[in-house]
């Protein structure tokens, strides 16, 4: 395979008084696959569309096996690309769209059409070459849209949130597909999304967005357990923000005491304690000498896990996650006693 | 679907009086073309003439010419300007129609004095000047067919797919855009065939003599055969057309995806 790396450079993109990019640096592995998460406007889309050379930076390089390309019209780049609508050519059958990239690099028909049918073999639809888009449904469209985008072994795979059109099933299936492909074509991608689940199930590493910049970039399981700011951690799974108060080496959350993380953002008095669902631990008062400290409001059933939402006696509401089974015992208006997890929050100014 | 019930009726109505007002105008001519006062019977006599009139092969083929250049003057000219409308020139859409409806307003006659003094002499003495003049006069059509087209598909995207793809500028106007909204620009290219041949205001204005303006001579010695050659060509062209939309059916596919 022709894969290989990509780097920005400190690339900024401004739309008027927008600034769409701030000065952006990605590195990008050989075969990685690198997730661009983050809310609308934050830049991921634009960041992609510079990489295709579909836009051009205001300042910054775009670097391909360490090959500058930033001066590249879009057709020179070799990258494959997935958008979020359709974009297969209605006038061509799905073996023909494949083959349209080849067809552009002069490549014989033989050839063309021997790899086009390897291609959607590869994505599973070996028998529908001869048929035209509208005669496929949307998660097949996006699979030849796939095919296309692989089928001349491109440098660098870019996907634009090409899941976001499909229905819940289709996306699930989808989403293991593409990663498996990418795993064994080896092919160096970068995977825009909105969707945190999707990012983190398919990545070797994320890279959450914000205002242009990248807030941070780590694997699925350190932006989820080591989130680096406030706005990670609040962006990347569910998050409780529980007022804290900071004392000497003491914090005090939720009436309990516990101590202070080392990376904490406050060193004294009021601030917000940030902590994931799970790391909330619920202790029933049925038959157990202790104080409660808080209502269950609510039990939402998940299937093999359950979500229990309680008001502290502050007037704040928190959340936690446990299995189905061990959930039942908490019913709505029960007194119970929340502590935290030892460490696994993150304190942050109010 | 129920043609005489209380919704439909309006409807049913206004086709009615609508196919009256196209059908009886066209139905008497034909009727009329086709007596023979002298045999007092109904038959072929008045069509037979002008196969073997010697001016009748040439003027038509100089009014197909010009139809056909017209309709490849207006393509050349607005293919690449829709398409740029679509892409990212849009702020410019509003002036382009305004512009594109001003064959509409200014009437044909200012329009051929206008050429008649602007235009420089080499122009003036060349008939193909009929075609530019012909493409004028088609753009109100031929803009708007050309822009709905494109706007039912999502041209943007298809152009970036087919740029990232390797496809040159000239390859996505020529491979890609054209073929898939090629419904449209027959359309809009046949639409222009049908005004260009049968145009005669601007032509008769400036002394130039094509099909039509031939009829108009023939019509003035022969009644009979002008009015058979007149529903000979309206058949023809009516048959052209319904050939043409047979065989180039739209392509439905991208309403259908949109949808998926």
């Amino acid at each position: 395979m022709s894969s290989t790396t990509l780097s920005l450079k400190a690339v900024s993109r401004r739309f008027k008084d927008t600034i769409a990019l701030d000065s952006l640096d990605l590195d990008v592995a050989q075969g990685e696959l690198v997730s661009l998460l983050g809310p609308s406007g934050c830049g991921k889309t634009t960041a992609l569309r510079i990489i295709a050379g579909l836009d051009q930076p205001n300042s910054g390089q775009v670097f391909v096996g360490g090959e500058n390309i930033s001066h590249l019209p879009p057709n020179k780049r070799n990258m494959g690309m997935v958008f979020q609508s359709y974009s297969l050519f209605p006038n061509l059958t799905a073996a023909e769209n494949v083959a349209f990239g080849l067809t552009m690099r002069g490549e014989p028909k033989r050839l063309r059409v021997q790899r086009s049918q390897e291609l959607l073999e590869l994505v599973g639809l070996p028998k529908h070459s001869k048929r035209y888009p509208h005669q496929l449904s949307g998660g097949q469209q996006q699979r030849v849209a796939l095919a296309r985008a692989l089928a001349f072994e491109p440098d660098v795979l870019l996907l634009d949130e090409p899941l976001s059109a499909l229905d819940a099933q289709v996306r699930a299936n989808l989403r293991d597909e593409i990663r498996a492909l990418q795993i064994k074509t080896g092919t160096t991608t970068i995977f825009v999304t909105h969707d945190q689940e999707e990012a983190m199930a398919m990545s070797d590493r994320v890279a959450v967005m914000n205002q242009g910049k990248i807030s941070q970039i780590a694997k699925p399981d350190d932006l989820y357990h080591r989130p680096a700011n406030q706005f990670v951690a609040g962006f990347v799974g569910q998050m409780n923000r529980i007022p804290a108060r900071v004392n000497g080496t003491e914090l005090l959350i939720a009436q309990s005491t516990a101590t202070v993380h080392p990376l904490s953002e406050v060193n004294s008095g009021e601030g917000l304690a940030l902590v994931r669902p799970e790391n909330v631990v619920i202790q029933s008062l049925k038959g157990q000498q202790v104080e409660g400290n808080a209502v269950v409001i609510s039990r939402a059933f998940l299937g093999p896990i359950s979500k229990i939402v309680m008001r502290l006696e502050d007037g704040s509401e928190v959340s936690s996650v446990m299995t189905s089974a061990q959930s039942t015992e908490f019913l709505s208006g029960d007194s119970v006693r929340v502590s935290v997890t030892p460490g696994e929050y993150l304190l942050v100014e109010a | 679907m129920k043609l005489f019930s209380r919704r439909q009726l309006p409807l049913t109505l206004g086709l009615v009086l609508a196919t009256i007002f196209v059908v009886l105008p066209l139905g008497s001519a034909a009727e009329f073309s086709l007596r023979e006062p002298l045999k007092n019977t109904h038959g072929f006599d008045n069509y037979t003439w002008f196969f073997v009139a010697p001016d009748f092969a040439k003027y038509l083929g100089i009014s197909f010419g010009l139809a056909l250049t017209s309709a490849l003057i207006l393509l050349v000219l607005l293919v690449p300007t829709v398409v740029w409308l679509n892409l990212g020139g849009s702020k410019y859409r509003g002036f382009v129609e305004f512009v594109s409806l001003l064959p509409l307003v200014i009437p044909v006659v200012a329009l051929a004095i206008g050429a008649q003094t602007a235009l420089p002499d080499f122009a003036q003495t060349n008939e193909v000047i009929l075609a530019f003049m012909y493409a004028v006069l088609a753009v109100p059509y031929a803009y708007r067919t050309m822009d709905t087209g494109l706007r039912s598909i999502p041209l943007k995207t298809i152009v970036e797919a087919s740029r990232g793809l390797g496809a040159t500028w000239f390859h996505v106007l020529f491979k890609v855009i054209i073929p898939v909204i090629r419904s449209t620009v027959l359309s809009a290219l046949f639409m222009t065939l049908a005004l260009s041949l049968g145009e005669f205001t601007i032509t008769s204005l400036l002394h130039w003599d094509t099909f039509t303006t031939w009829v108009t001579t023939m019509s003035q010695s022969n009644i009979l055969g002008a009015i058979a050659l007149s529903v000979f060509s309206l058949v023809s062209v009516f048959v052209l057309l319904l050939v043409i939309s047979v065989f180039i059916r739209p392509t439905k596919s991208m309403v259908i995806s949109e949808e998926n």
